[in-house]
């Protein structure tokens, strides 16, 4: 072993310690409880095979909470992706002192904790809300946001973006500004329009920053359980009843630990599966 | 930098991960002691009290610390939320609280697990009364024949009305509705699409808010939700459906009740709303949410041909196995609780209903209900109509497919017919399970 190996390994151990006991230790401790039928609460634990598994794909409400919780996922990166691209060029236009107050005023959300942020925009979507009188006074009927079965995941979504688009315009503003100017200076000789230098200089020299944040909103939206539990509670009619909220319910409220283990493990799976593509899309090992 | 050579690195790094886990499991084992003092028994109390509640309780672990100086007992409050899972993740920990409250729909559950302590096997459980307690109260937290918990305090669910809307409405607001044509009737004169005021508010929510809301329609129509072994669904009878049918006649047919978002009443936005006794503590003036406007309760109004009938809330109070001191000393904080002197302290405190029939009855109390909080009286009248939920260990996923179901009709999506009997299957399914 090379002495900068063995002084690695050093380097690590303690984070390795960390996470092995607060991260991997848990993580195949539930693939082991989801063999299980444990309540949650007895100290009585019997071996069930994969039968929780037979359950969980024969179970409709476990493929709707994947259903509902791909409709948020796809939509909170879609969104926060376009929307943090074209603010930061904004503020990438606006320069100077100007930029970095603009810079902070759109990051605050993404500090700020999903129970807190749950509960402000509830109150907004309420139907006495601030967002339902603006509605109102310019003429427009509002819709019953979280009461209504097509608009509620409407309503988690526009949250979800909001909270991820401050993190999305800061990473896209550092790659717009490492993108030589002297590039739009030629485009520009070369007659093309600012929508053109957009598409044809910003575009594909933001592709590997655009990607990367694509997959980090996915993976980080899948895992979405705060948003929903309290705006929400998965309804109405399980239009919000998000994986995360399925797993929350049958380990804490239905003492089906073992069951709840499962559905822990499949989304463990599909995020497992979104983080592969991502390492194929960036030819993993090598720089995009 | 100086390179580091030979085992040097794998020693330290060996070093780092021993020390980690000694640290860890120092923690664990190693806790400094309490310090008690020989004879002292230190114990932790959890609830999800709060506001008054909170206060109340505290004043009343004053009062029995007092009483018994060798007994010290911390109140630890926790949400109504967190503390089952909470509870779940200190007993996986093999750390649990001497003494706990519970939601009477976690009793089925908790009582069989054989962590709770049998509290009728304590030696003087003669001497507490037992039978004083209401006889639907000490259904709860049974298994094998015995009982692991007591009643601590009640609450049910009756008619609450703005006097204010009534008047504007040219109503009687000493006059509120006492079948439910009347409720109909004074809903659809009450409703303004313009200010935006509804009628009546129903819970249309996810979850047991809407169930245990239904289940009083379901009563007073004389339904049932369970089969009497508890084996299987019993809500799909032609009360269901009439209760059902209410529901969506309400909300679909004549649009005085809005689907979606609780809280109507308590903004000023609707006439009606069947709530709990705790919200006459939380909305009267000096309570936790004060309403300006005037405001009355009533006994809910029942169907013609129908009968009175209310939901059971409340608590119950159990200990948790430990050490037999430990133990001794927490039953003798559960029977000051719930002995007759304390809980009449409790009740008016709280405006949480009796849960002993002496309470109900002791002058003092009554004196105090009828003359300084006479909204409490139709509560207290009805606490004798209470039903208990079903008691079963599926019971709150019963109850989310439940109000799943339910709310397919209230939207509108499915007939009264369809939803009870897409309830009905998904309920006999989990019983099945």
């Amino acid at each position: 072993m090379k002495d900068e190996t063995k002084a690695a390994i050093i380097c690590i151990a303690p984070a390795i310690a960390i996470i092995g006991t607060f991260t991997l230790f848990p993580i195949f401790y539930s693939f082991g409880l989801s063999t299980t039928d444990w309540d949650g609460l007895s100290p009585t634990i019997n071996f069930v095979g994969l039968s929780n598994y037979s359950k969980l794909i024969s179970s409709g409400a476990f493929w709707n909470s994947i259903k509902v919780t791909l409709y948020y996922t796809v939509g909170v990166s879609i969104i926060s992706v376009i929307a943090g691209l074209a603010l930061a060029s904004l503020i990438n236009r606006t320069g100077g002192r100007l930029a970095s107050f603009y810079r902070v005023i759109y990051f605050i959300p993404v500090v700020t904790s999903f129970v807190a942020a749950g509960v402000v925009w509830k109150s907004l979507f309420s139907p006495a809300g601030f967002l339902s009188d603006t509605f109102r006074s310019i003429g427009l009927s509002p819709p019953n946001w979280l009461a209504d079965p097509i608009w509620a995941m409407p309503a988690l979504i526009i949250v979800g973006a909001w909270m991820r688009l401050g993190f999305n315009t800061v990473i896209s503003l550092a790659g717009l500004q490492s993108i030589p100017r002297g590039y739009y200076e030629k485009a520009k000789i070369d007659g093309a329009g600012a929508l053109n230098r957009f598409r044809f200089v910003t575009i594909p020299l933001m592709k590997p920053i655009i990607l990367l944040l694509l997959i980090m909103s996915l993976v980080d939206a899948f895992l979405i359980f705060d948003l929903a539990f309290v705006m929400t509670g998965g309804g109405p009619l399980g239009a919000t009843n998000v994986a995360g909220l399925l797993l929350y319910k049958n380990a804490f409220h239905y003492y089906k630990m073992g069951f709840a283990s499962a559905i822990g493990v499949m989304i463990f799976a599909i995020v497992l599966i979104i983080t592969l593509v991502q390492m194929r899309l960036f030819k993993f090992g090598r720089r995009a | 930098m100086k390179e580091m050579k030979g085992v040097a690195p794998v020693a330290i790094a060996v070093v780092i991960i021993v020390a980690a886990i000694a640290a860890v499991a120092a923690y664990v084992y190693l806790k400094p002691e309490e310090e008690v003092s020989p004879g002292e028994v230190e114990l932790k109390f959890w609830n999800y009290w709060d506001g008054t509640n909170a206060q109340a309780i505290v004043a009343l672990i004053s009062e029995f610390e007092a009483e018994n100086p060798n007994i010290h007992i911390t109140n630890v409050p926790i949400t109504w939320g967190e503390l089952l899972p909470k509870l779940m993740a200190t007993v996986a920990g093999g750390e649990v609280p001497e003494i706990a409250i519970g939601d009477l729909v976690w009793m089925s559950k908790l009582a069989g697990t054989g962590l709770l302590v049998p509290l009728s096997e304590f030696d003087d459980f003669e001497e507490i009364d037992y039978e004083d307690f209401y006889p639907e109260m000490r259904k709860i937290g049974r298994y094998n024949d015995k009982s692991y918990s007591l009643p601590v305090s009640a609450n049910n669910l009756e008619l609450f009305y703005n006097k204010e809307i009534f008047e504007a409405n040219g109503l009687d607001p000493e006059d509120p509705p006492t079948t439910w044509d009347e409720l109909l009737e004074i809903a659809q004169v009450c409703t303004d699409p313009d200010e935006g005021i509804w009628g009546m508010e129903l819970y249309t929510g996810t979850g047991e808010g809407l169930t245990w809301q239904f289940q009083v329609y379901l009563w007073q129509a004389g339904g049932e939700f369970l089969s009497a072994d508890l084996s299987s669904a019993a809500f799909n009878s032609p009360e269901g459906k009439r209760a059902l049918q209410f529901w969506v006649d309400l909300i679909q047919t004549h649009e005085v009740s809005p689907p979606g978002p609780w809280g109507f009443f308590g903004q000023g936005k609707a006439a009606m709303v069947m709530d709990g006794t705790w919200m006459v503590g939380g909305w009267r003036p000096g309570g936790w949410a004060p309403i300006t406007w005037d405001w009355g309760t009533a006994q809910m109004p029942i169907p013609s041909g129908g009968e009175p009938a209310t939901n059971m809330g409340g608590e119950q109070i159990f200990i948790f196995e430990t050490t037999s001191e430990k133990e001794a000393a927490a039953w003798e904080f559960v029977k000051w609780l719930t002995s007759k002197e304390t809980q009449v302290k409790w009740d008016i405190l709280t405006c949480f209903m009796p849960v002993r029939d002496s309470v109900a009855e002791d002058s003092l109390y009554l004196t105090w209900a009828t003359t300084t909080e006479p909204r409490l009286v139709p509560f207290i009248e009805c606490q004798q109509y209470a039903h208990a939920r079903p008691m079963v260990v599926q019971y709150p996923e019963i109850s989310d497919a439940f109000s799943e179901e339910l709310q397919k009709a209230l939207y509108g999506v499915v007939s009264v017919d369809e939803a009870l009997a897409s309830a009905e299957a998904r309920v006999n399914e989990i019983l099945a399970d």
